[in-house]
């Protein structure tokens, strides 16, 4: 009895990061699903968006900046702030350049985020990290508090979710495929490709920030071993790619599938013995190398498909679309 | 392919709960890939080396396997908290021994283990923050705090007849932190502190915020920085302009190149430096190096002395209560009680039947655990010797 529910309130846990994970999926699907931009600094915008929540919502600490002990939902919203006004600046500089040499210059300038927070001592606390950040529902009783922070995820994810399909099957959307697939094509056609770009970047950036700032409440502590680009970057890589990009609904399924492999392998090695945990622990590295080949092999455009896009939508979406003046 | 893979899920799942009757599970969390992994492997082989002596002196118990489960905590908190949460549920662990690293600590500890109510015992997590959780007296350590360091020096400096010091400290976190805790301890002895100023590393010049110091009738200079980025200056433009000639600091001015520059002469009995040591001539040091290959490298004694504390928990709280374990914790490892040394189980297990108490001297020190869970650390202190190297003095 107690096994199964120690075995439910990890699956508890598997979800909660899953989704943690689809967030910062979503948000890579805005900049290279849906427009085609190579963001190889996934780990900066996540970084950016945990240390601003950590430092708005802790109690005053000699140790770091802040002490503005505000709730957590003012942390996430100053996080996503954050993060897109970073994105904004490395868009303004880096947008136009092509899609490789996009990716090097984000990979230089997460890399320089992360220098940057290691160094800012007075502000991050540096290499020691910000620790007893608020969690949202942690005063509840177990599994309660648990499981509510399950249920603020997935709201989080499902919003998202309709939010992008909206956005996705709007003109603006369209107008992202049309840059992404021929640049040239949408400029002739009179779009503001560099306009549009910034503001997909900054869109994307945005959730990546609230991903990084919902991890840090959950784990209730930040330092830069969270944002090392393995584990923040090219996974979140894999997810999309494995889920199929472009569509938002492989973008979670990826997320949460890759996750449950990377934590779940390791409850399949743990029954060795002692000797082995050591060797082991590459193994499970091994594993999940294979289960990718698998996948990729199996599915080479991703789980889901990108859907095509419908050519009509309803007039009610056209108004709110953000972009109608431009397109 | 998800199918298979729930299938071998449910597969060890069946395994572990067949093996339940007689197996005692103790989570073994460290950082075995990652950027310490290197140094984990030892760390990880003494851990199971504790678990064998328990094993093959009798067990846990009623003759229960001692059975430790590593997880792969990567020194990185999101993996921490992932196989923690591992370790605690699926596992259905007792305890939970390391992780490694102070981030993976802290993220473990404040997410997993105090809300499951389990207790946490780490070799390696070094960093003060981890003292200040609100932990319900659940997370302990065998790995001094860096606080400890500032306190030993200010002790080594009132033995040493010094009454008047003036402080200065780089202003990074690991310096400001001992500077505060030196400058606390040694007005706590009764010594004064004429000074207290931070300088802002890798300036060419300190000379106006040493002449500001040396206004005051300190006896001395107590000096918290990084040789390299501030240290050797300070000592050069002190000495130069006559404004302090003797010097207290701590590890991180611990270099040869500190001798080199200023020159062994203008040191030799002008200056003190603390560094953490662990006694090697302890009976309980070696009787742990004679059973383990490679007993110098880095936080190995920490490593089976956790493991071993842990059994001791265990076969004190006479149950697998993890209610019980955590309050048994402090009553094996302190004093009083019969001295128990690394590799000595069947006379723990013994003792504790016969209900007598037991205090373990660890491998790596006496292990009397404070109020937070925290140890004091062992510290030499060096000084210049004749050969020109930094040499310990007693």
């Amino acid at each position: 009895m107690e096994q199964l529910y120690g075995i439910f309130l990890y699956t508890v846990f598997l979800l909660t990061m899953g989704g943690i994970y689809a967030v910062l999926t979503l948000g890579l699907n805005i900049q290279w699903g849906f427009t085609g931009l190579f963001n190889a600094g996934v780990a900066g915008f996540f970084a950016i968006g945990a240390y601003t929540t950590a430092i708005v919502t802790t109690a005053a600490s000699e140790r770091h900046l802040g002490g503005l002990g505000l709730p957590p939902a003012a942390g996430i919203v100053a996080a996503m702030v954050a993060s897109s006004i970073i994105a904004w600046g490395v868009g303004r500089m880096c947008i136009r350049l092509r899609a490789d040499y996009l990716a090097i210059a984000t990979l230089g300038i997460a890399e320089i985020l992360r220098l940057v927070l290691k160094n800012e001592v007075w502000a991050t606390n540096g290499p020691r990290g910000i620790s007893v950040i608020p969690k949202p529902f942690e005063h509840l009783a177990e599994p309660w508090n648990q499981i509510a922070m399950l249920l603020l995820v997935v709201a989080v994810v499902a919003v998202l979710y309709v939010l992008l399909e909206r956005v996705w099957h709007s003109p603006w959307g369209r107008v992202m495929a049309a840059i992404r697939e021929n640049e040239a094509a949408a400029r002739a056609a009179g779009k503001d490709v560099e306009r549009l770009r910034i503001v997909a970047f900054i869109l994307g950036g945005a959730l990546m920030g609230l991903g990084g700032a919902l991890m840090a409440h959950h784990i209730k502590f930040i330092e830069l071993q969270a944002a090392e680009p393995i584990t923040a970057t090219f996974l979140v890589w894999v997810m999309l790619v494995v889920g199929g990009s472009a569509n938002n609904r492989g973008a979670i399924v990826g997320a949460v599938l890759i996750w449950t492999l990377w934590s779940a392998a390791e409850i399949l090695i743990t029954g060795l013995p002692p000797e082995w945990a050591v060797k082991a622990a590459y193994l499970r590295i091994f594993l999940v190398g294979l289960a990718l080949q698998f996948i990729l092999q199996r599915f080479p455009d991703g789980i889901f498909r990108e859907r095509r896009l419908r050519t009509v939508s309803s007039p009610s979406i056209k108004e709110h679309s953000p972009c109608r003046k431009c397109c | 392919m998800q199918k298979m893979l729930l299938a071998a899920a449910a597969g060890t799942f069946a395994l572990h709960t067949a093996a339940a009757a007689d197996d005692i599970t103790v989570g073994s969390a460290a950082a075995v890939t990652g950027p310490i992994a290197e140094l984990v492997v030892d760390i990880v082989a003494a851990r199971n080396l504790a678990a064998s002596h328990v094993n093959e002196q009798g067990g846990l118990l009623d003759g229960d396997t001692y059975r430790l489960v590593t997880g792969d905590s990567q020194c990185d908190p999101k993996a921490a908290v992932d196989t923690g949460t591992k370790l605690v549920n699926v596992e259905q662990a007792v305890m939970v021994i390391g992780p490694n690293c102070s981030g993976a600590t802290n993220g473990m500890a404040q997410s997993v283990t105090i809300p499951a109510g389990v207790v946490m015992l780490s070799d390696t997590a070094t960093a003060p923050s981890i003292s200040d959780l609100d932990d319900n007296d659940l997370v302990f350590r065998v790995a001094p705090s860096d606080a400890y360091q500032g306190r030993s020096l200010a002790e080594f400096a009132w033995e040493h007849g010094y009454r008047m010091l003036a402080v200065t400290y780089a202003n990074d976190d690991y310096n400001s932190g001992l500077a505060a805790v030196f400058a606390t301890a040694f007005t706590e002895l009764g010594g004064t502190i004429t000074g207290n100023e931070a300088h802002e590393p890798g300036k060419a010049s300190y000379r106006a915020e040493l002449a500001t110091l040396a206004a005051g009738d300190a006896e001395g200079l107590a000096l918290f920085a990084y040789f390299g980025s501030s240290g050797i200056t300070i000592l050069r433009n002190s000495l130069e302009n006559a404004l302090f000639g003797t010097f207290l600091g701590a590890d991180g001015m611990m270099d040869n190149s500190v001798i080199e520059q200023i020159g062994a002469d203008n040191l030799r009995g002008n200056i003190m430096l603390s560094q953490p040591a662990s006694d090697t001539e302890g009976a309980s040091y070696k009787a742990f190096a004679a059973t383990f290959d490679s007993p110098g490298a880095p936080f190995v004694t920490h490593g089976y002395d956790i493991a071993f504390l842990a059994a001791l928990a265990i076969e004190k709280a006479g149950s697998t209560d993890r209610g019980l374990i955590a309050s048994a914790l402090r009553e094996v490892a302190n004093a009083p009680g019969m001295v128990i040394r690394p590799g000595e189980w069947a006379k723990a297990k013994d003792a504790i039947a016969a209900g007598e108490d037991i205090n373990y001297e660890g491998a790596s020190g006496a292990i009397e655990f404070d109020g937070n869970g925290d140890v004091a650390g062992i510290y030499s202190l060096n000084m210049v010797g004749d050969d020109g190297t930094w040499t310990p003095v007693n």
